[in-house]
């Protein structure tokens, strides 16, 4: 076994911990109403298991992390499956820190689910050792990095609080206006979750059987004289065809469930490369999330908000309050150095500017101003509790199309981190 | 209308102030019990100032919180916007106002018409800024200078109501097993006792009789400012960028070899060697070998400045030039001298000859003289070989014949470089015989050089030994060149606005007030700027310590949590 290897291995268990660690927390809370238990002594009992379990995991992870270090010869945050591996591993870190200081264990129960459904999503993406291109040959890369990934792990912790706090104080059986819409609040944001594991479970399948369909397409181009051109370019699918490019011949195409599936051809002002591919995946994702949130309604027969209400009964909402407040006040800091100074700084050094507009430097700068936005209201404004914890929803929505949504949607400079 | 705003207690206050400077007293609105506004301690700030005059209601206008998020909002908003497309610096040489209708439709028509395709660069983007920088400026003033006054003189004993209206609230009798009830001396010796214990909770704790203020991490309260200034300095620094001198920046190709002129400068900068390695199959990962994928691993531009003392930027001089720095230029690794930038930018593979060692051949002897060289940017004008000399008359770099027959050269680049000699010595005529040699073999054909010469060329031959007296220049290393003077502010800008955001958030200003009437009964306020859930623990920790059991939950009196 290569160091590599190993180092994949230890990811597996981590990834593994992880989600032991996590049907840990849900026992402590749906245990508090197994009989012939004090559901206090209980909950605490399987809350310390699973901050223990999440512990060893995030051992586990950091010795992922150093030997693929080793292994690589450079930082392993120099595409997107590293990335999302190294944010994962920060969520949890934050996780910890935050459980250190109110030892609230019931904060794992929402703080987990982010990482391990990043991990999985990390997966998605390939995961061999790349080298690393010159722009990316800076120790600027480990600290720029890892320091934005850690106040974005902040953030996702006190999304995870706010949400814990919207779901407490929500009364389902509430009938008035404001209720109903936090409600359908509530399911939009649980059903975007849903999308995402459905789309991660998806693509997850469809990697695993290596289907592919490959089309050719003609697309304008400006050749250097500056005339445009016709070209044909090349687009490999690795989810079956449901949108095809405009005016596509198709070279190779595998069967899905046994027939030769006809895709609907994407409009005519999609005329980026990828753009049908990534129509695509979004078709795919949005299927699979209505599929696997249908099936989940199904069983439980009620709005999914209501389920996971019954999870957070009993904690204190002030306190759930202030933690997802101590956490977006502990990262903001970290991710402006992370995010914009030191970003600014290695700009400065391998570009020749520290700011370019590029639309990932603008979204990190937009992801800074709603957060300062956030703060300000919060502490000058007095809003907290409902509307503050509706701010860390949108405020991780934001972060997570910085992170992800720009290399998939704009693109730009950073792309080499994309897919 | 006008307040009567003295105190009780005999304190003066100004107009708009809130609760009184001296005990702490509400000043308006005494009935009620619901917890204080406690901001800057409730002093009064110029922007509530009665009557105001157009200086006051612009003051009022930034000073304003609720501005200030609506103006980072919207520009927020107006950042998102300029995502949506690529920006037109992202282009080159395009015509926007076709460019975008071309290839985004009507909406991209639309946003280019609404200035989205230059976001960045507008006029209402920049005053957007600049009302954010005037709000930072405001706002700050407006609130740090009366919070500066009110926590530099505070009393210990404040009013009762001061304490009770706190959002952390402790009423009580004296423990009756610890002290004496209904003596002066219980009351004191109660904040004796506390004394010890929050000062190694970190407080600072000042006492006047049974009367006592706790106080820790009052620094806090200045780190919204200093990261405030932090962010102003930041953008003055953008704004100084205009200014002349204090910001370049250029492109410029450098050909193997040849020291080139920065202009603006009195510098010269050479590409000694320009250096571009790919991975080879084994360093890929498995997955992209054998798709003939090529993954850059090194540009490198081997660099020498040289700044220029003499004779600079004359035509036909040769410029005096002392090297002042050598380095590899690689990306991530500019070179810099005394904040002269120069960036691994781009590069071109441009062959072309940078200078020929030719020997001149006499037939009739069979003798062979020289080498002397010949560059093809700046050759010089005479050489003496073996008895003969050689003078340049005329130098085409990229030699070409027009429609008449008449030479000239196409361009400034050494693609056919053809030298036009006047050739004096022995057994020439006196006024000398013109010889026309061309560097590259090609052009010798192209052109008839033998031809051209006539019967001189039967006679003398100039010409390389071989490939080894051609030295050649593969590359083109275009660096990207800039001066940016404000630099180090605007790090020290950001470096600020960190420092003070860290100050103001992971440090609270924590103050505890106690007071003990009549002997027995205690009355806690406290008071935190963050973090209500830290301060009850703090308290209830202590109070425990000295024998007063509580739940910090029992110590929350309601109100606003910040």
């Amino acid at each position: 076994m290569n160091l590599e290897q190993f180092s994949s291995n230890a990811l597996m268990l981590a990834f593994i911990l992880y989600c032991v660690a996590f049907i840990f927390f849900a026992v402590g809370m749906a245990g508090k109403r197994w009989r012939d238990r004090d559901p206090v002594q209980h909950q605490a009992r399987w809350g310390r298991r699973a901050v223990w379990l999440t512990m060893i995991g995030f051992a586990a992870h950091i010795i992922y992390f150093i030997t693929r270090w080793i292994s690589a010869n450079h930082v392993p945050t120099a595409n997107m499956f590293e990335f999302l591996t190294f944010l994962g591993m920060m969520i949890v870190a934050a996780f910890i820190i935050l459980y250190l200081i109110y030892r609230t264990a019931l904060l794992g129960l929402f703080a987990m689910p982010i990482s391990i459904i990043l991990l999985a999503y990390a997966a998605v993406f390939p995961k061999e050792v790349q080298p690393l291109i010159p722009a990316l040959k800076s120790y600027w890369l480990y600290i720029h990095v890892t320091t934005a990934a850690l106040g974005e792990a902040f953030f996702a912790v006190g999304f995870a609080a706010g949400l814990m706090y919207l779901l407490r104080v929500i009364d389902y059986s509430d009938q008035s206006k404001e209720s109903r819409r936090s409600k359908r609040g509530i399911e939009y944001t649980v059903f975007a979750v849903v999308a995402v594991i459905g789309f991660i479970l998806i693509t997850n399948m469809f990697n695993s059987t290596g289907y592919t369909a490959t089309f050719t397409h003609p697309m304008e181009e400006k050749d250097e004289t500056g005339t445009w051109v016709t070209v044909t370019k090349t687009v490999e699918y690795k989810l079956p065809p449901l949108i095809v490019p405009d005016q596509h011949t198709v070279v190779h195409q595998d069967p899905f469930l046994g027939a030769q599936l006809k895709g609907l051809e994407a409009p005519g002002w999609m005329k980026g490369l990828n753009s049908a591919r990534k129509l695509n995946t979004i078709l795919w994702s949005v299927i699979s999330g209505m599929i696997l949130y249908g099936l989940l309604r199904l069983i439980v027969r009620r709005p999914l908000g209501a389920v996971l209400k019954k999870t957070v009964d009993g904690i204190d909402a002030d306190d759930l309050d202030e933690i997802s407040y101590r956490a977006i006040a502990i990262g903001y800091p970290i991710f402006a150095l992370g995010a914009l100074i030191f970003a600014m700084i290695w700009a400065h050094e391998a570009w020749g500017r520290f700011w370019g507009w590029d639309p990932k430097e603008t979204w990190a700068l937009i992801t800074f101003l709603f957060y300062t936005v956030y703060l300000h209201l919060r502490l000058s404004r007095g809003w907290q509790g409902k509307k503050s914890a509706w701010l860390t929803v949108i405020g991780f929505i934001v972060v997570m199309f910085t992170l992800v949504g720009v290399n998939l949607v704009i693109a730009g400079l950073h792309s080499y981190a994309g897919v | 209308m006008i307040h009567n705003t003295k105190c009780e207690c005999g304190h003066q206050n100004p107009v708009g102030t809130v609760l009184c400077e001296n005990c702490g007293k509400p000043l308006e609105d005494e009935a009620n019990t619901a917890p204080l506004e406690m901001r800057y301690d409730g002093v009064a700030r110029r922007s509530q100032r009665e009557n105001p005059s157009i200086i006051d209601r612009v003051w009022r206008f930034f000073s304003s919180v609720k501005v200030a998020i609506y103006l980072i909002g919207i520009t927020t908003g107006l950042s998102a916007l300029g995502t949506i497309y690529p920006q037109e610096n992202t282009f080159l040489g395009i015509d926007p106002a076709t460019h975008y209708a071309e290839n985004y439709g009507v909406l991209g028509e639309w946003y280019y018409r609404l200035g989205f395709t230059d976001t960045f660069g507008t006029w209402w983007f920049k005053l957007l800024l600049i009302m954010i920088g005037a709000s930072l400026v405001i706002c700050s003033l407006d609130r740090v200078l009366p919070l500066y006054r009110a926590l530099s003189k505070q009393q210990v004993r404040k009013h009762l109501s001061f304490l009770t209206r706190q959002r952390v609230v402790y009423r009580g009798e004296l423990p009756s097993d610890r002290y004496m009830s209904g003596s002066e001396a219980s009351g004191i010796q109660l904040v004796t006792d506390l004394t010890p214990l929050l000062k190694k909770k970190g407080y600072k704790v000042h006492t006047d009789g049974s009367a006592l203020l706790a106080e820790k991490h009052r620094f806090s309260r200045w780190g919204p400012y200093i990261n405030h200034i932090g962010l102003i300095i930041f953008l003055l620094a953008l704004l100084f960028r205009g200014l002349p001198g204090w910001y370049m920046d250029q492109y410029i190709g450098f050909v193997e070899g040849e020291p080139v002129a920065i202009p603006d400068t009195p510098y010269y900068l050479k590409n000694e060697s320009f250096t571009v390695q790919y991975y080879t199959e084994k360093e890929l990962p498995t997955e992209f070998r054998g798709q003939g994928r090529m993954v850059p691993k090194l540009y490198e531009t081997k660099a020498v400045l040289y700044e220029c003392t003499a004779d600079c930027g004359m035509s036909g001089v040769e410029p005096v030039l002392k090297e002042v720095t050598q380095h590899d230029i690689q990306v991530n690794k500019p070179l810099n001298y005394r904040g002269l930038l120069a960036y691994q930018f781009d590069y071109r593979e441009t062959p072309q000859i940078r200078a020929i060692r030719v020997y001149l051949t006499d037939h009739k002897t069979e003798e062979r003289y020289g080498p002397i060289e010949l560059s093809t940017t700046n050759p010089k004008e005479q050489f003496d070989v073996g008895s003969f000399e050689l003078i340049l008359k005329d130098y085409y770099p990229e030699f070409d014949l027009n429609e008449n027959g008449t030479p000239y050269t196409k361009s400034r680049s050494p693609l056919a470089p053809a030298y036009i000699f006047l050739m004096h010595g022995p057994g020439l005529p006196a006024d000398g015989e013109i010889y026309i040699y061309f560097a590259r073999e090609i052009d010798k054909q192209r052109f008839s050089q033998d031809k051209l010469n006539g019967q001189l060329a039967e006679r003398f031959e100039i010409g390389a030994s071989s490939m080894d007296d051609v030295s050649i220049s593969q590359y083109t290393s275009y660096l990207n060149i800039r001066v940016d003077r404000v630099l180090p502010y605007l790090f020290a800008g950001g470096i600020l606005f960190i420092i003070g955001v860290v100050m103001g958030v992971y440090w609270q200003h924590r103050r505890i007030w106690l007071r003990i009437d009549e002997g027995k009964e205690i009355t806690i306020g406290a008071h935190t700027n963050k973090n209500w859930f830290g301060i009850r623990k703090e308290l209830a920790d202590v109070l425990q310590k000295a024998g007063i059991r509580i739940d910090q939950k029992q110590l929350d009196n309601g109100g606003n949590r910040k």
